[in-house]
Parts: C-alpha cells; structure tokens; sequence
C-alpha cells in the first residue's frame, strides 16, 4: 500500500462534505431483454477522483459506463452526470452531455489515417464552427491541441498518421484527444488492456495525473488490480451486476478481490506485486 | 551414440481422428462440392449453346479476320492532327464526366450506406443506383443528345450519369467497410452526424475510394471513346464515319491512337492506385 493514494481525499461513502459530485447515481438499474445486468448500482465521483472499476467480463462494468451517457437503457435509478438527468436527455441533450464526457477506449479508436494532431482535434468537434467538416480549425483551437499533444509528450509526432504509433502513443493521443473536449468526465474503458505492463504504469500514470491535475474525475475498468491498487483513488467492484464492494484503492485485499472475482481466484497473480 | 531414430509410423501421432483427416494432404470433394461443380458445368453450357457459341466456326472464320485486318494496313497518319484533337476532347469528356460522377456518386453513396442512412433511405437509394447502373450509357448519350444537342456536353452528361450507377454502390461499400471504433468515438464525443462522417468515415474510406474513382476514370475514357456512335462527342463519331467510308487506313491509326491513350491513362491510374494502397 503506497502512500500516495492517502494524498489525495478519495471521495468514499463517509467523506467529509467536498466538492459536488459529478457522477451521482443511486439505485440503478439496466434490464436487457429480462436479465438485469445492472441491478441497484450506488456510485459518486467526485472532481479531480480516481476511480478503478473492477468485476469480471459481464459483471456490467461497460454497461455502467454506457449508462453514464445515456448509451444503455436505463430501467430504473437516479442517474446524474455533470448536473444533468442523463435519463431525461434525448437529441441535442444528449449530445451535450456527450460532449462533456471523454472516453477512452481499450482499442483506442483513432482515426488511423489522420494525423495526431487531427485526432487531437476531433475531440472538439462539438464546438467547432461549420468550417470543421472540412478540417479546417481556429488557431485557438489547434494551439489548445497541440499544448495538449505537448502535455502527453507527443508534439514531436503532431503532423504523423495516427496508424504510425505504437499502441501507447496512441493511447496517449486519445487522452488528448478526450481532453480536447475540454470534459467533466473521463470514462476509460479497459484503457491498457492492449498495452504490455509498462506502458500501461506509463499511460494509467498519465491518466491519474491529468484527472488531479485538472480536476476531471475519472472512472476508469480494469482487470489488473494491482494497477488499480497503485493509479487509482477507490476502487469499485461489480458482481452480477451490484456493487459489492466500494473502498480506498489501498484497502483492496484478498477478502475484496474475493468478493468481486469469486472465491478461487488467487490475489494479484495478473501482476508483479504481490503483498 | 544412439542409432538414428525412425519416424513414429503415419497413423500413429496421437491426435483424434478429426485432426488426422485434416492432416491428409488432398481430400475427395464431398456431396456439395461435387454438386457445386455440376451446377457450374450445366450453366457454362447452357450459356455457351445458347449465345451460339462455336468453335467451328471461329476456326473457319479465322481467314476472314485476318484479310479484315490486313485491308486496314497500313495506318494513314493523313488526319493525325484530327485524331490527336479529338482524342485530348474524349479525355476531357472523361475527366469532366469523372469529377461530376464522382461528386454525385458520393453524396448519394451516403443514402445508400447502411451505417449512414436509415433503412428507407438506404433501400429507395439502392433502387435508384441499381436502376441507373442497368441503363447502358449509350441510351442516357441518346437521351441527353436530343436534350443538349450534338456534342461533347452531352457525352459528358452520359458519362456523369453512367459514373454514378457504376461508382456510388462501390463507394457506398467502401463507406460501409470502415473500422467503427473511431466512429463510436467521435459520436460519443458529441461531435455532429456530419462531422462524424466527415472525420470519423471520409478518412478511413479515402484510399478506396480514390482508387475507385481511377478505376472509373480509366473506364470513362475507354466509355468516351464510343459516345461519338451516337453523336456526343469525342473519337467515337470519327471512328464510324471512317468505317461507313471503307477508310480503313484512317480507321486503324484511330484504333492505334484510342490504344495509345487507354494505356497511357491505364499505366497512370494504376501507378497512383498502386501508392495509395501502399
């Protein structure tokens, strides 16, 4: 258990009062056909917070983040991101929201023959001019893209095709990317698990920075608990759709891990640090 | 030193009897295959029979030929500055009739993309393109000759329309073909359906469908060259008059010029297509 998560005030259940969340969900509920895959889900995030989303594939973690943009029917619950009903939004609503909200993706989902740069700034297509359907850009805005491609150490390579980097720069120009966006929220859905274990420190490192540095809070999946022990604030575990766990990142132990991957599943054997 | 060991026998690798047959290096065709290949043998012969296929007769019509073929040698380069004009107006007629095909092409492969348009608009889109693509393109030069008049304008309006009943199913597909990762990620960054087309599909679909635009582009000048028949335009006109004259000498220099240009544009298109893919 490293000290640096206890720097930062994670935003567990029994915080003090902080800043207001940006994710405040209560009771939610997603049904497809008749099974629940999510059933009853509490979750708050608040800015600038580092949460790590665990459970097995088909716990219902990429549904609950479906759900944060109004991508997953909703069939009960309260669900409330950067003050707004998500339940309530159709359209031009929902566009907004989504534009609030930056995702990053496991298979990173650039446009592979644009370049960096161009990636970097599809990001703020929400609010750019008509101008942009031809790629054409403010100098504000390219300026905002290329400061932020100089944040994630990539200016060197603006002008290249984005199919030309490896997968941990370009998971980097994603998280340009959904910084462009200017967001209140990054989801980050199995953001490593393509990349090999140093890039994934390097990219998650990135990611946990720029979330406290800029004050966007961050609900990121992942299968490693290890990294979610050493990036994460909290950590949240799915089982069957319910949250069965909710506590400091540093408190993950067995008996946590047990809750969410089962009883047979040995703690921390998908990485090197072992307790 | 041990002795050398033999190879285990054939049959003996362990593996279940599944892998062992896959492991054989040739297989008889089962009953599908078998019958695949009767089907195709039926169709072949009954196409063959009833275009009037015959093989008899291409051998003893071959004389024929040849004597065709030498009463139009040699070449008369007497018109050469003719055929040069007339074939540099067939390739602006194919350039021209290219970009317009190529721009309507694309507007409508958007309707005709079914991760695009919605189901109504993509099935009306699909009917329209495969109507115009049944029309040979010397019915539409017909048509727009009694509308325009006489002339390379209604040739390039022949190929324009021709362009885009070859080319939009194509560049629909292409459209289609594209990775929808980044897609998902543009729209679920709030970016607007024309911008998620415009940042999100163009891109990714760009080198097809340049290349496809060559491939019709060569094809458009080959298509060019026989709009004249019906008066709209370029090297085709010139080519029947040589040949309701018996100028044979004339008609073969035309041939030899026709040949000249398809390869020169063929060579070109096929050497930018080869980059693009690269």
């Amino acid at each position: 258990m490293t000290a640096l998560d206890s720097a930062v005030p994670a935003g567990g259940p029994d915080t003090a009062p902080g800043p207001a969340p940006v994710v405040d969900v209560s009771g939610l509920t997603v049904v497809y056909d008749t099974a629940p895959v999510l059933d009853g889900v509490d979750l708050t995030l608040v800015p600038g917070e580092v949460v790590a989303l665990l459970g097995h594939s088909g716990s219902g973690k990429s549904t609950l983040m479906r759900a944060l943009t109004g991508m997953a029917p909703v069939t009960g619950g309260r669900v409330h991101v950067a003050d707004r009903d998500v339940t309530a939004l159709r359209g031009r609503g929902l566009r907004a929201l989504r534009a609030d909200v930056g995702h990053i993706f496991q298979h990173f989902h650039l446009v592979p023959r644009l370049s960096a740069l161009a990636n970097v700034l599809a990001g703020g297509l929400h609010a750019a001019g008509p101008a942009s359907h031809i790629g054409l850009f403010s100098r504000e805005q390219r300026t905002r893209a290329l400061s932020l491609l100089d944040r994630v150490d990539l200016l060197a390579q603006a002008r290249q095709q984005a199919r030309t980097l490896s997968g941990g720069q370009q998971q980097r120009v994603a998280i340009a990317r959904a910084l462009m966006q200017d967001p209140r929220l990054i989801l980050a859905d199995e953001p490593v698990a393509s990349l090999d274990p140093r890039l994934a420190g390097n990219v998650l490192g990135l990611l946990s920075d720029l979330a406290r540095e800029r004050g966007v809070p961050v609900l990121v999946s992942l299968h490693v608990v290890a990294l979610a022990r050493r990036y994460a604030d909290r950590a949240v575990g799915l089982r069957e759709g319910r949250v069965v766990v909710d506590i400091p990142a540093a408190d993950v132990d067995r008996a946590a891990v047990r809750g969410i991957y089962g009883a047979d599943t040995e703690f921390g054997t998908d990485e090197e640090e072992r307790p | 030193m041990t002795a050398p060991t033999t190879p285990p026998p054939a049959r003996d690798t362990g593996l279940p009897e599944e892998a062992r047959r896959l492991a054989a290096p040739w297989r008889p065709p089962g009953v599908k295959g078998a019958l695949t290949a009767v089907i195709v043998a039926a169709a072949v012969f009954w196409s063959a029979s009833g275009a009037g296929f015959s093989a008899t007769a291409l051998i003893e019509g071959a004389p024929a030929m040849g004597s065709f073929l030498s009463r139009m040698w040699p070449p008369d380069f007497g018109k050469a500055a003719t055929i040069v004009e007339l074939l540099v107006e067939t390739l602006q007629m194919a350039v021209i009739g290219t970009l317009l095909g190529a721009l309507l092409s694309l507007l409508l492969s958007f309707a005709a993309a079914g991760n695009i348009a919605p189901r109504p608009v993509y099935l009306a889109a699909r009917f329209v393109l495969n109507a115009l693509r049944s029309v040979p393109e010397l019915i539409f030069a017909l048509m727009f000759v009694s509308a325009v008049g006489l002339g390379p304008f209604a040739g390039i309006l022949a190929l324009t329309v021709g362009s885009v009943g070859t080319i939009a199913k194509v560049y629909a597909e292409a459209i289609e073909a594209v990775d929808p990762g980044p897609v998902a990620a543009l729209r679920s960054s709030g970016a607007a359906p024309g911008q998620v087309i415009a940042f999100g599909m163009l891109p990714q679909a760009a080198p097809l469908l340049t290349s496809y635009t060559l491939l019709l582009f060569e094809g458009n000048v080959r298509g060019a060259t026989i709009l004249g028949l019906v008066g709209a335009g370029g090297i085709g006109l010139e080519l029947t008059t040589a040949l309701r004259l018996y100028d044979f000498g004339h008609l073969l220099a035309i041939v030899i010029g026709i040949v000249l240009l398809v390869t020169v544009i063929d060579r070109f298109s096929a050497a930018v297509r080869a980059r693009l893919t690269a």
